[in-house]
């Protein structure tokens, strides 16, 4: 609510500002506004994957009609954070942070990225355009907001989804995907896993991909979560226990070694056609329909991720674009237009058709896009029941998240049981929360 | 000035800037990382880095996740060096045997190749290698008629393939190593003694082995040091898993580091390591020389 408040705010803020400087505004311009900044130069860390494949080629015009110059500094996603962490600490070069939903409260709290609001209620830099409103709000408040701040705007946006290979499924006598996660396991785990081939594959790598793909993906949707309204562990209550066990029960058809799949691994097995289903981050969506690195083709189906007893809380998952404090103003400026133009409503159709997956609410609703991507419709029914919190996204996550990899993988590899490990893990989730001053009220429950 | 004697404004001249590039290099960093060890020195929150004395050794050595590394650390360290010694000394063995100069200097030219291969490399190449599905060693397992292994995501298998992995990286640097101990060995003392004696162990044991003395003192500290910092390979090939089973102690080390950020905790792990490193390698000097002295 507060945070509905605090968007709306900002949607107020900058359209005051256009009122306020109606003249310019209706006379804004890229061109205009880049003209103080034309040979600036920006630092921006880009991962390995569709949706910044798709920027880059956009960047040209960006550069053509600016004279800025956007320097990609590319990574892949496990050195992202470390990468960023040790530019902004020793004051380095970035000018752009790249922050994935769960970095926010550490970049915010920090102060390594620059409100919004600076930018937004500066008329020479606001395009009238702007149009925050219509970004997904859950979006926006999970990857781009803090504590009732915006910070930055939704760039490289995912949901969970379920891919699947309905060949398989027909094969198998199924006209559609399972619609709950219960059916997936009893139903369609027996009657898809035979001859070498299984019915699901669930990407359980010891990396992010243990918390946010496995974890935390069977714990919402049977009610559960990490934490409990006063920040202690909620692992060991009937629900995230239920979510837990239920995921040991499914591994049964899933392949083997699955801790050792990332998600490299899941796309290619459900691509080759070893798996029938996975359920995976929508920006895989154009790997798993190109000719070049899926064997598909016309099996190709997506659907919202399965339902638990709690709803469909699919995983949720993202990168916002803000501005870096570290940069001087008129580095700030600079990035914050490439920011600005890179999520803008009048890109957002050509990010799409390139590959990246915009959260603007507009694009989706355009004549023949449901049609042109299939997964349009899942996606946005995703976005509308997802949970900002899906994992924490406070200042401690990156200590939680090595101690929910290691017990996650141990409860999986059967070394601990569900409860051993929940037990384990909630002790030292807790402990750390403690030293931060959460429980001494110092820090806010914020998540 | 005495004539031969050089001044020490020379001596320092060419001495100094080594010394100097050898400090800022290696010294300075090691006094941060003592004093980072002895302060909360979190990388996210560095408004706050409190003097913690001693509590950082505390907390690494009551944390089972650190005994836990160090044992598989020491685990993989009994495994693989007496095997990279035995099969380095065979080969060394074999080469140094007369004849085939052609196909022995292809031999050496080849042993150099995996150990000038890149660490993070080898771990790339050993996670095509040991695919369940696509990888090279399940397939000539599977033309044998044999089902295929999970190497990489069954937690023993994952450990045995990055022991294989290290010994086939650097059983070839301890062959030559002991190629060139055997080359040192006097000609006619050799000569004589296999008149005397036709058994190859005893030709080792009491003419060939006093030459390779040093070179195996070397081999040992170094494959220790570099054993017990194993880091890139293992990095590339497992990251550690499946769950802890591949987390050596440099790596546990980089994951406190640099991904919960705790540069105080990872800086106590890393000199509580130095100072295991310094220890194993003077007790190898000691034993091994009172060998010899003996």
């Amino acid at each position: 609510m507060r945070m509905k408040s605090a968007v709306r705010g900002l949607a107020l803020g900058a359209a005051a500002s256009l009122s306020l400087s109606a003249g310019q505004a209706f006379g804004w311009s890229l061109e205009e506004a880049a003209k103080p900044y034309a040979g600036t130069t920006v630092d921006v860390v880009f991962l390995l994957r569709p949706g910044y494949e798709a920027a880059e080629e956009m960047l040209p015009e960006f550069e053509a009609a600016t004279g800025i110059k956007v320097n990609i500094i590319k990574h892949p996603y496990e050195n992202a954070l470390g990468e960023q962490v040790r530019d902004f600490v020793a004051g380095g070069d970035l000018d752009i942070a790249l922050i994935d939903l769960v970095w926010i409260g550490n970049f915010a709290e920090n102060e390594w990225i620059v409100p919004l609001e600076k930018f937004t209620s500066n008329p020479d830099l606001a395009d009238p355009e702007l149009d925050i409103d219509d970004f997904f709000p859950l979006v926006l408040n999970a990857f781009g907001a803090w504590n009732d701040t915006v910070y930055g705007l939704p760039f490289d946006n995912y949901s969970g989804l379920m891919f699947y290979n309905s060949c398989m499924l027909k094969e198998a006598g199924f006209d559609g995907p399972p619609k709950t996660w219960t059916e997936l396991k009893d139903v369609y785990g027996p009657a898809l896993t035979k001859d070498g081939k299984y019915a699901f594959a669930l990407q359980s790598k010891r990396n992010e991909t243990q918390s946010a793909d496995s974890f935390a993906r069977v714990l919402w949707p049977f009610g559960g979560s990490f934490l409990d309204k006063d920040f202690k562990s909620n692992l060991l209550s009937e629900e995230s226990q239920a979510g837990l066990k239920f995921r040991q029960e499914l591994m049964q058809y899933m392949p083997e070694g699955i801790v050792a799949y990332d998600h490299a691994e899941t796309v290619n097995a459900l691509a080759q056609g070893d798996v029938a289903m996975i359920t995976e981050w929508s920006a895989f969506y154009s790997t798993l329909t190109s000719p070049e690195t899926s064997k598909l083709g016309d099996c190709f189906g997506v659907a919202p991720e399965p339902m638990g007893p709690a709803g469909r809380k699919p995983a949720l998952g993202g990168f916002s674009l803000a501005v870096a404090s570290q940069a001087d103003e008129d580095e700030q400026a600079a990035a914050y237009l490439f920011i600005q133009w890179v999520t803008s409503k009048a890109n957002a159709k050509r990010y799409l058709d390139m590959g990246g997956v915009p959260a603007r609410q507009s694009v989706y609703k355009l004549p023949g896009v449901a049609e042109q991507y299939q997964f349009v419709d899942a996606l946005v029914e995703s976005w509308q029941d997802g949970v900002p919190e899906f994992r924490p996204r406070f200042a401690e996550w990156p200590e939680i998240t090595e101690i929910v990899q290691e017990w996650g993988t141990k409860i999986m590899l059967g070394d601990v049981t569900t409860e051993e490990g929940a037990a384990e893990l909630g002790k030292r989730m807790e402990a750390v929360l403690e030293e931060a001053g959460y429980y001494a009220g110092e820090k806010p429950l914020a998540q | 000035m005495q004539a031969g004697r050089v001044s020490r404004l020379t001596v320092f001249g060419f001495l100094g800037p080594a010394v100097l590039s050898l400090a800022l290099i290696g010294i300075v960093p090691l006094v941060f990382a003592i004093y980072t060890s002895l302060h909360k020195y979190q990388l996210t929150n560095l408004r706050r880095t409190p003097f913690l004395g001693l509590e950082n050794y505390q907390t690494v050595l009551s944390d089972p996740s650190f005994w836990d590394a160090m044992q598989r650390t020491m685990t993989l360290l009994v495994i693989v060096l007496p095997l990279q010694l035995m099969i380095g000394m065979g080969i060394a063995l074999l080469l140094h045997r007369p004849g085939l100069g052609f196909l022995k200097t292809l031999t050496r030219l080849s042993l150099v190749v995996p150990m000038a291969t890149t660490y993070a490399v080898v771990g790339l190449l050993g996670q095509i290698t040991f695919n369940l599905k696509y990888g090279v060693v399940n397939q000539l397992i599977g033309f044998l008629g044999f089902d295929p292994v999970n190497w990489l995501g069954d937690p023993t298998n994952a450990f045995i393939t990055i022991a294989f992995w290290d010994v086939w990286q650097w059983t070839p640097f301890c062959a030559l190593v002991l190629l060139a101990g055997l080359t040192t060995v006097p000609g006619e003392i050799e000569e004589a003694a296999r008149l005397e004696t036709k058994k190859w162990w005893t030709i080792l044991r009491h003419v060939q082995l006093p030459f390779l003395i040093p070179g195996l003192t070397a081999i040992l500290i170094l494959r220790t040091a570099d054993t017990l910092k194993l880091f890139d390979m293992v990095f590339t090939l497992t990251r550690g898993g499946p769950g802890s089973s591949t987390e050596l102690i440099s790596l546990l080390i980089q994951r406190v580091g640099f991904r919960v950020f705790d540069q105080g905790l990872a800086s106590a792990q890393a000199i509580i390591l130095l100072i295991i490193t310094i220890l194993l390698s003077q007790l190898y000097i000691r034993l091994i020389y009172r060998e010899v002295e003996q």
